[in-house]
C-alpha cells in the first residue's frame, strides 16, 4: 500500500522510465522538475509547446532537451489536444500540465473520452500528504465539474475509488461533504450524501465506505462531540481516503490549503487510457516532480491492470 | 492590532464588564463563565430554573464571584425568549446559546420579528490564527448563510470589516476566493467575485482592499499569485477571506482548525448585540475570547445597536 509521497518516489523510480507528454514546459520550474524527473530516471519527456520559450527556459535550468523528442506549437488547445492524443493513442504513458491553463486539458480529455467513447467522466483529484495520517487524502473534484449533480458525483466518486484502488487501498473510506447544519433549510449535498451512501451500502460504487459524517468536525469529533482540548490534542487517524467535495470551489480551495500548512499537494486526472498529472500554474519545481512521479506510478499499474 | 487570542483577552481586560446573557447554563458553560468573571470583562446573566441554577453554581467558584440569576423556570423556550428580550432591552450586552439547542437558539436569534437582527442578513465570521504568525484572519461566511447572493455577500463583508475594525485592522485586505483567478461566467463564484471587487475599487466598502477572484493558492501567497501574473497586495497577506458558500466556508474553517491545528473562535455578525453560537470544533479555551472579542465590540459599538 502507498503510504506517502516518498512511496511514491521510490516506486516511479523502481517503474520508470515512462514516456511522458509535457504540455507546454515553457517555464523555468516547470522544465526544472523535467529535468530532475529525466535525471532520476522516472521519465522519458516528449516536449509540446513554443520553441523558443523551451529552449529559453532549458537553458536556464541547464538542460540540453536536444535529444528528446520536441513538438513545436504555439496555439494552447492544439499543445493540449496533442499531448492527450498521444495519450489516447498509446504513444505515451503519462501526460503531464505544463504553464497552460487548465481548461484546455480538461477539453481535450473531455474530447478524447468522447471520441473512444469511454463513458468515463472527466474528474481530478487533488491528493495530500498529511505528517500525521499513515496513508494519502485526496479531495475531489477539484478541476472539472462546477456544480456536480448526483449522477454527476456517483462517476466523480467511482472514478476516486480506482485511484484509491491503484494506490492500494482496498476499502477506502470516504467522507461526503456537506454544509448542513441543525438549522435552515435542508442542502442538496447532504441528501446526495444519504444516497451515496445507501448506494455504497448495496456495493454498487465498489469496494469502499462512506464515512456517517458530513463535515471534517464529525469525522474527529463524533456526532454531538466538541472540541474540549487545544486542536493539537486531535488524533488524526480518523482522516477518510477521499473527501467528496459539494462543489468544485469546495475541492479547490480545500486542496490548495497546502499553501497554509505542512502538507504536500499533488493532483491528477486518471482517464480511461492512463494518467495526466495536473499541477498548479503556480507549483513549484518540487511540488510538480512530485506530481510527474504519482502520474508514473499511477500509469504504471494502470498498465499492470490493477483494479 | 490584536494578532492572537491571547491578547483578545487581555484587551477586554480592565475595561467596563459587560452583561452576557446565558440561558440554560451547563457546568461547561459555568468553567468558561468562571474563567472571564475572573478575568473581570463579563458580568454573568443566567437564566433558567432558579433553583437548579442555584445549586449548579454552589458546585463552582462562580458561587463566590458576582453574577445574577434570572428565575423563569425550566422551560427552554421560555428561558431562550427572556434572554432575548434582556438584550433587545439593553439589560444585557452579549447574548450566548448556553445549553439551548443549536435549531432553537438559531431560529429564535434570525426570526425576522421577535430575533436580533438588524437586517434581513446576519454571517458568522471565523476567526483564525494562522499558524506559524501572530496573525488572525477572518473567513465569512462559515455557518449561516447557505448560497448568499452578491447582496447578501456585500453584506457579509461589510460585517466582517466592523469586526475587522474592531481588531484594529485599519485597512483590512480582503480576498474573494473561488476555484479559480479568473472571471468565468460559468463559475458564479468568480462573477460575484468581481462585482465585489469593483464595489471595492469604487469605494462602496470604505478603506478596505477587495480582491477577487483569487483562486486559495493566489490568495495564500505572493509567490504563486506572482506565477500566474497575478499582482495584488492582497495576496499572501489577506486578511479576511470572503467565501462562495457555506458548502466551502465550513469545511475551510475546519480543515485549518483540524489538520491546520490552528485555534478558531467566532461571532455571529449582523445583530444588536454579539450573538455567539455554540459551534463543537471551538475549544473553551477560544470560547474565552470569543467572549472577549464579543466585549470588545460592546464597547467600541461594532455590530451592534
Amino acid at each position: 500500500m502507498i503510504r506517502s509521497l516518498s512511496d511514491i518516489s521510490r516506486l516511479a523510480l523502481e517503474k520508470g522510465p515512462k514516456k511522458l507528454a509535457v504540455l507546454a514546459p515553457e517555464d523555468e520550474e516547470f522544465m526544472l522538475a523535467v529535468k530532475r524527473s529525466w535525471e532520476k530516471g522516472c521519465i522519458e519527456p516528449v516536449l509540446i509547446g513554443d520553441r523558443d520559450k523551451m529552449a529559453r527556459v532549458a537553458e536556464t535550468v541547464g538542460f540540453d532537451i536536444s535529444r528528446f523528442e520536441q513538438i513545436v506549437e504555439h496555439d494552447r488547445q492544439t499543445v493540449s489536444d496533442l499531448g492527450i492524443g498521444m495519450l489516447f493513442s498509446g504513444d505515451v504513458s503519462v501526460v503531464s500540465k505544463g504553464q497552460i491553463t487548465t481548461s484546455y486539458v480538461y477539453r481535450s480529455i473531455i474530447r478524447a473520452e468522447a471520441k473512444a467513447a469511454s463513458g468515463m467522466t472527466v474528474t481530478v483529484v487533488s491528493i495530500w500528504e498529511v505528517p500525521e495520517v499513515d496513508h494519502l487524502v485526496g479531495f475531489t473534484d477539484s478541476g472539472v465539474n462546477i456544480r456536480p449533480d448526483f449522477k454527476t458525483k456517483v462517476e466523480i466518486l467511482r472514478n476516486a475509488v480506482f485511484l484509491c484502488h491503484l494506490l492500494g487501498y482496498e476499502t477506502p473510506g470516504i467522507a461526503v461533504l456537506s454544509g448542513r447544519r441543525t438549522f435552515g433549510e435542508d442542502l442538496p449535498s447532504y441528501a446526495d450524501y444519504e444516497s451515496l451512501r445507501r448506494m455504497a451500502g448495496s456495493g454498487c460504487l465498489g469496494d469502499c465506505e462512506i464515512l456517517e459524517a458530513t463535515s471534517i468536525a464529525e469525522i474527529f469529533l463524533g456526532a454531538g462531540g466538541r472540541l474540549k482540548e487545544s486542536v493539537n490534542e486531535i488524533d488524526l487517524s480518523k482522516t477518510p481516503h477521499i473527501f467528496l467535495a459539494p462543489c468544485l470551489d469546495t475541492a479547490n480551495i480545500l486542496a490548495k490549503l497546502d499553501l497554509a500548512m505542512d502538507i504536500k499537494r499533488c493532483s491528477i486526472s486518471v482517464t480511461s487510457r492512463g494518467a495526466v498529472c495536473i499541477p498548479a500554474r503556480s507549483d513549484l519545481s518540487s511540488a510538480i516532480e512530485d506530481q510527474i512521479e504519482m502520474g508514473v506510478v499511477v500509469a504504471d499499474r494502470i498498465q499492470e491492470g490493477v483494479r | 492590532m490584536i494578532g492572537t487570542f491571547q491578547k483578545m483577552i487581555a484587551s477586554a481586560r480592565g475595561g467596563v464588564r459587560a452583561r452576557l446573557a446565558v440561558p440554560l447554563p451547563i457546568k461547561q458553560d459555568l468553567d468558561l463563565l468562571c474563567r472571564v468573571t475572573e478575568e473581570g470583562f463579563i458580568l454573568p446573566v443566567l437564566i433558567g430554573d432558579g433553583g437548579a441554577m442555584e445549586s449548579l453554581v454552589k458546585k463552582s467558584p462562580l458561587s463566590s464571584l458576582e453574577h445574577e440569576i434570572v428565575n423563569v423556570g425550566e422551560d427552554p423556550g421560555e428561558a431562550l425568549s427572556t434572554a432575548i428580550t434582556l438584550v433587545r432591552e439593553g439589560r444585557a450586552d452579549i447574548l450566548m446559546q448556553g445549553g439551548i439547542g443549536q435549531k432553537p437558539f438559531m431560529e429564535e436569534v434570525l426570526d425576522a420579528k421577535n430575533g436580533l437582527l438588524k437586517s434581513k442578513t446576519a454571517s458568522y465570521a471565523s476567526i483564525v490564527q494562522f499558524q506559524r504568525r501572530e496573525k488572525l484572519v477572518l473567513v465569512t461566511d462559515t455557518f449561516i448563510n447557505n448560497f448568499p447572493g452578491i447582496a447578501e455577500k456585500q453584506i457579509i463583508l461589510e460585517n466582517a470589516l466592523g469586526l475587522a475594525g474592531i481588531l484594529g485592522m485599519e485597512e483590512p485586505k480582503v480576498a474573494v476566493i473561488s476555484a479559480i483567478e479568473q472571471v468565468n461566467p460559468s463559475i458564479p463564484s468568480t462573477l460575484d467575485a468581481a462585482a465585489l471587487a469593483k464595489m471595492a475599487e469604487r469605494g462602496q466598502f470604505g478603506k478596505a482592499v477587495v480582491d477577487g477572484p483569487l483562486d486559495m493558492d493566489c490568495a495564500l501567497s505572493r509567490v504563486a499569485a506572482a506565477r500566474k501574473n497575478v499582482r495584488s497586495v492582497v495576496t499572501g497577506n489577506a486578511d479576511i477571506y470572503l467565501v462562495p458558500e457555506i458548502e466551502t466556508g465550513l469545511p475551510l474553517v475546519q480543515a485549518l482548525c483540524f489538520f491546520g491545528g490552528m485555534k478558531t473562535a467566532g461571532m455571529m455578525l449582523g445583530a444588536k448585540v454579539p450573538v455567539i453560537p455554540d459551534v463543537p470544533f471551538i475549544s473553551d479555551e477560544e470560547r474565552a475570547a470569543e467572549l472577549a472579542l464579543a466585549v470588545l465590540m460592546t464597547r467600541k459599538g461594532g455590530n451592534h445597536e
